[in-house]
């Protein structure tokens, strides 16, 4: 009887901590009515909280040809889009980027032109620099 | 703690384990679809819808939304409601409608489940590629546990809300449209 009380109470622990393990999704969108090469100036907009995520997606988009900048003010007159991110990290031994979203959007009507998400969990975790590089390269993959 | 307490706790919380971390399931066409919506307009044209930006869900990942259901969810929701004459597949169509969602924040855990849905919306008319819509909408949908007991059921309820209310709004944008 205990033996079964404690393979039931092993398999709970495993189902409880398996099931955050080895989740990859990674996609990207552009809207049809978006042409994502004619955008060649864009705005980052640092979140306050970020220390280095917003210099990574400035960085990248730097590597397209676009010219960037990047801050917390509200993005200056004359940028082809703004673009805004959220970064959910998880704990798991060290800190880890859990999930990434980046958005391009119109400067003028906030309207999300193009988008791209990468979730890896743990066993499966990226670094934040290639979190960046596989959601731009994936939002560039889906321009028509 | 004697030993038939310990068997008891020890029970209980591998069961408990196993119900709250059962498979995710992703939010469904039915449930997406909102059921009673009143539009200010009908359009006598026919209508494309194209989905982008959702993600099937796997048994170990959180409710998503796929892009298949949510194009069925939008196209029932246009059907009932007679937003359009009719709907059509492939390159055809008077007008085509481009929804992308854009971010799907979720709770990891929590008794009431708060879910915040980004989508973006745009509407082509076909003959001159004229854009007649273009609009960020977001909306949020909420599950308690008098709904649901079990978490990840709790989630695809918060989701499937979320998902509605955002059809909703886009539907009444586009019926506000002169086309």
């Amino acid at each position: 009887m205990n033996k079964t009380i404690k393979v039931l109470a092993l398999l709970g622990l495993i189902a409880t901590l398996t099931t955050g393990c080895a989740v990859n999704r990674a996609t990207g969108s552009v809207d049809p009515s978006t042409n994502l090469a004619a955008l060649k100036t864009m705005y980052v907009k640092k979140i306050p909280d970020d220390d280095n995520t917003h210099a990574l997606i400035a960085d990248k988009l730097r590597s397209k040809g676009i010219t960037v900048t990047s801050g917390v003010e509200p993005a200056p007159s004359g940028v082809d889009a703004v673009v805004t991110y959220i970064d959910k990290w998880m704990w798991d031994i060290t800190m880890y980027m859990l999930e990434l979203t980046i958005t391009l959007r119109d400067p003028k009507t906030d309207f999300p032109m193009a988008t791209g998400n990468s979730y890896h969990t743990s066993l499966t975790r990226l670094s934040p620099k290639e979190m960046v590089d596989e959601v731009v390269d994936n939002i560039y993959k889906g321009a028509k | 703690m004697g030993p038939a307490m310990r068997r008891l706790l020890l029970t209980g919380g591998a069961l408990l384990g196993v119900a709250l971390t059962g498979c995710s399931s992703p939010a469904s066409r039915e449930a997406m679809a909102p059921p009673d919506l009143v539009v200010s307009q009908q359009h006598r044209h026919s209508l494309r819808v194209q989905a982008s930006g959702g993600a099937e869900t796997s048994g170990l990942d959180s409710s998503n939304i796929a892009d298949a259901d949510l194009k069925a969810a939008i196209e029932d929701a246009v059907i009932r409601s007679k937003l359009f004459q009719s709907i059509v597949q492939g390159d055809d169509g008077d007008y085509e409608l481009h929804v992308q969602v854009v971010s799907l924040r979720r709770p990891l855990i929590g008794g009431t489940l708060n879910v915040e849905l980004e989508t973006g919306w745009s509407l082509v008319r076909r003959t001159d590629r004229a854009v007649l819509l273009r609009k960020s909408i977001r909306s949020t949908g909420t599950a308690s546990m008098a709904e649901a007991f079990a978490f990840v059921t709790r989630l695809r309820l918060a989701v499937e809300t979320a998902a509605r209310d955002s059809i909703r709004q886009g539907l009444m944008a586009i019926a506000d449209l002169n086309l």
